[in-house]
């Protein structure tokens, strides 16, 4: 009861960070997931990146099949986390995906690197609840996770406009299977 | 019910404990897991002191409610709790206080401009020795691109590598404009290549004199620089030069050493006010979660040290309601326990003596009715005085006996009775003037129209124990009649027995006389003679019909009792007296029901009063006689009055009494007669002058008896 108090209102500001054109391609081995995000950092949050804080980006992505019967079948959930952080010696931003990082001169060249998602492989091509051709919910989300944030900061963070990025939910409906790809 | 509360209590206390304690850890610990959920903690634990504001503000208003409705203990636990609570209250704040200055004063000291400054000017220091080192190598892959646009293409790896040796770089390669490599050289072979130019790079490159880059991190750090090489030969395309040089290990690390305590410097500055923001959220969570549950259990201790008192309580009301039954015993060491568990005892051993009188009472009660029914069924009256001679008990019988109901008489001093003064008169002085502790005396009541009552009387002090005087009487009016009457029977038979034997030898003597002088007498003498013999005939004869009476009077037959009508016996007797001077006045009872008596002794009942009645009346021009029955509950009455002279008062206590008359010619024994009789069937009689004149005799003869269930039912009515 109390959490959702205190949620609330950060959920009703939750939407700095605009999804647009998310699509869903064949891939080698599945699918895999292209989307731009439009979002752009608050003056606090690029103080915070200057002095060095890391910030930590999560996408998450969902597919679910609609069951009349029942509650929603999820297919497939997965998530990837983007680095965000500066380095002062060599004054260069540095955006990291898993053991892969590059090195930008500026933080707009970091954030158009970041906002522009290609090639995410989110499905398996082998992933059982594709096994029949059929409509599907997908859902795609880009959220500043602040639990991530070293503690003082967590704490302005709570109910702070300054700190809080993410988008909504973005939900589309897509056919699967999709034709090949040529 | 209670368990599971106090159980869920547990449990809720150990999930704040847990919280709190985690929230504690957290603050202080500088760990990922706590670090992560730290909001979380804070909220639940926000949530933990809403609770317990709760819970102590539900215990505050229950505690407010007892007080205002004035339970008994509510006051003292209002007063320990709030006692309890101070002193939580007011070292918690005083630490609370400190701490937060303590706090806030500690994280501003850690800010330094002079340490900001140091840390600032050896970045700088880094980022410059960084600069000079790349400045350095681009001049060097200047100097080499410049070399390498004179050599041919055939030529360029050998110049490369020679080049490589000479400016002491790492690492040079050479692309093509598309990116392709052509050739390089290498110092050391355990390096991998250099990471390839992307086109962006190697766009700039050509198009500027160079492109400088540094990669890597913490202490491998390389410097990277692209040089256009371009050809002198104008048809041929122009390449591109790469150069690596590791930035020396100690240095780098260096670097980066200042590099990170920059950056926690800068992070810590930038949550300056989120750190003391947290410690003070935390610490104030800390102090109300802490004073709540003081509080919460200050309610709970003032609980446990009230509870004693309550039973105390509850238990002194129940014994002044007269409930003896045993409290909760609290068992405890301290002193509450002792003293309930010494109020148990008290109230036990109240129980044991108030069953104790109780059963002394019942006692009592039983042996003074045992005491009573036997007063109550004594034939004797019985008068109990107490210490101050004052009238304190009075059986059935003494009511009976003296006909009187004693209302106003108990409680008073017998001098002082309005009534009975006789009586209590004589009793007075008989105790006054008994040398020992007993008395007997007879006293005789005068009563109104009738016989004096005879009172035998016993009188003895009780023992000084108990105090106070009882007399015992008898009414012996009877006894004393009969014992009377029997000695005159006595007398009558003798004299009967010793008077007839002579009376028949002076009869034929007389007879004899007469007939044999008669004849030789003359003149006047034969007459004298007659009438001298005659006169003591008739003499004779008169005494031995006196004789006879005597002799009947004592030695009447016992009577042969059968039921008979009374009212039929009445005409038959008045049949004889229809010739009487005086007026008979006859009202027989409708429907009397039959006597139990002896018919022929009955008729000579009615006869004898009658002729009593007639004898009184003589002489009277207006005598009238009333004869009346009346039916009873258990016996039938026979009155019969006359409005003759009456009886003289001063003869009606001996009336009953043979050789009582007033009659010149009586004999006496009519009234006796009739007395001895009546007392023979169990009846009673009563004599006495009626107010208006005239002598009243009401006999009483018992009915028939009736079937026993019908009377008793009749009697129950």
């Amino acid at each position: 009861m109390l959490v959702l108090l205190v949620f609330l209102p950060g959920l009703a500001w939750t939407a700095e960070i605009e999804i647009l054109d998310p699509q869903l391609q064949a891939a080698d081995d599945g699918y895999a997931l292209s989307a731009d995000f439009r979002f752009e950092l608050s003056p606090r949050l690029e103080e915070a990146v200057n002095r060095g804080v890391t910030l930590y980006f999560v996408a998450e992505f969902a597919l679910e099949r609609e069951r009349w019967y029942w509650l929603d079948q999820q297919i497939a959930s997965t998530s990837r986390t983007y680095r965000l952080s500066y380095h002062a010696l060599t004054r260069q931003y540095r955006l990291s995906t898993g053991g892969l990082h590059q090195s930008f001169d500026t933080l707009g060249e970091a954030l158009r690197m970041l906002s522009r998602l290609r090639g995410w492989p989110v499905i398996d091509k082998n992933e059982r609840g594709l096994m029949t051709a059929d409509g599907y919910d997908a859902a795609l989300r880009l959220r500043l996770d602040i639990t991530q944030l070293p503690r003082p900061f967590q704490i302005s963070a709570l109910g702070s406009k300054d700190w809080n990025l993410s988008s909504d939910w973005k939900r589309w409906r897509v056919n699967l299977p999709l034709p090949e790809a040529k | 019910m209670k368990r599971f509360v106090a159980a869920g209590g547990a449990l809720a206390a150990t999930i704040g404990g847990i919280l709190w304690f985690l929230l504690l850890m957290s603050t202080a610990a500088d760990t990922v897991v706590f670090s992560r959920n730290y909001p979380l903690l804070i909220v639940l634990n926000i949530g933990l002191a809403i609770a317990m504001l709760a819970l102590v503000g539900w215990q505050l208003r229950s505690l407010w409610r007892d007080y205002r409705a004035q339970v008994f203990g509510a006051r003292l636990k209002l007063r320990l709790m709030l006692m309890f609570g101070v002193i939580a209250v007011l070292p918690g704040a005083l630490v609370y206080g400190v701490s937060v200055q303590f706090v806030t004063r500690s994280i501003e000291s850690w800010f330094d401009v002079r340490v900001e400054k140091a840390l600032e000017s050896g970045l700088h220091l880094g980022r410059s020795v960084l600069d000079s080192l790349q400045e350095d190598l681009a001049e060097k892959a200047r100097d080499m691109a410049i070399e390498l646009s004179d050599v041919g293409d055939p030529g360029r790896r050998s110049a490369l590598f020679r080049l490589r040796e000479e400016k002491g770089v790492q690492s040079a390669a050479l692309f093509s404009v598309g990116g392709q490599l052509l050739t390089s050289a290498t110092g050391d072979l355990g390096n991998p290549l250099p990471e390839l130019p992307t086109q962006s790079e190697l766009r700039q490159a050509r198009a500027s004199l160079g492109v400088n880059s540094i990669d890597g991190d913490g202490e491998h750090l390389t410097l990277r620089v692209l040089v256009p090489v371009n050809s002198r030969l104008l048809f041929e395309e122009p390449r591109i030069l790469l150069v690596t040089q590791a930035v020396p290990g100690n240095l780098a690390a260096d670097a980066d050493a200042v590099q990170d305590v920059y950056r926690d410097y800068q992070e810590l500055q930038l949550a300056r006010d989120g750190l003391t923001r947290i410690y003070a959220l935390t610490l104030t969570l800390t102090v109300l979660v802490a004073l709540f549950g003081a509080f919460a259990l200050a309610y709970l201790m003032a609980r446990r040290l009230a509870a004693p008192l309550y039973i105390l309580a509850e238990g002194t009301q129940a014994v002044a309601q007269g409930d003896f039954s045993p409290r909760q015993a609290v068992y405890s060491g301290d002193e509450l326990g002792v003293l309930t568990q010494s109020f148990n005892r008290m109230t036990r051993q109240l129980d044991d003596a108030r069953r104790e009188t109780e059963r002394h009472r019942s006692e009592l009660e039983s042996a003074r009715g045992y005491l009573e029914s036997i007063l109550a069924n004594l034939s004797a009256g019985v008068l109990v005085f107490d210490r101050r001679f004052v009238l304190r008990t009075v059986n059935e019988s003494a009511l009976t006996i003296l006909d009187d109901d004693f209302s106003g008489l108990i409680g008073v001093d017998p001098a002082a009775w309005p009534r009975q003064h006789a009586l209590g008169e004589f009793i007075r002085e008989h105790f006054a003037a008994a040398d020992e502790n007993e008395w007997q005396a007879q006293l005789e009541l005068e009563r109104a129209n009738g016989m004096p009552q005879v009172l035998l009387l016993r009188g003895s002090r009780l023992p000084e124990a108990s105090g106070g005087d009882v007399v015992v009487f008898d009414d012996v009016t009877r006894l004393i009649a009969a014992q009377r009457s029997a000695a005159w029977g006595e007398v009558a038979r003798r004299l009967a027995h010793e008077i007839k034997n002579p009376l028949t030898p002076i009869q034929l003597s007389a007879e004899r006389l007469q007939f044999k002088l008669a004849d030789k007498l003359v003149n006047g003498d034969a007459d004298m003679l007659a009438r001298g013999t005659q006169t003591i005939i008739n003499q004779v004869q008169a005494m031995k019909r006196m004789v006879d009476d005597f002799r009947d009077y004592a030695r009447l037959p016992v009577p042969e009792l059968a039921p008979l009508d009374l009212n039929a016996l009445v005409g038959e007797v008045l049949g004889l007296y229809e010739s009487s001077t005086a007026r008979i006045d006859c009202r027989l009872a409708e429907r009397l029901p039959p006597v139990v008596g002896d018919a022929t002794q009955l008729r000579q009942i009615i006869h004898n009063l009658l002729r009593n009645a007639e004898d009184a009346l003589e002489g009277r021009d207006d005598g009238q006689i009333g004869i009346t029955t009346e039916a009873g509950r258990r016996n039938a009455r026979l009155r019969i009055a006359d409005n003759g002279p009456g009886f003289p008062v001063d003869l009606l206590p001996r009336i009953f009494e043979p050789y009582v008359t007033t009659k010149a010619r009586g004999t006496g024994l009519g009234l006796p007669i009739v007395k001895k009789i009546v007392d023979e069937h169990q009846g009673s009689i009563e004599i006495s002058n009626a107010p208006e004149g005239g002598a009243w005799i009401e006999i009483r003869l018992p009915l028939v008896r009736e079937e026993e269930p019908r009377h008793g039912h009749h009697s129950g009515r």
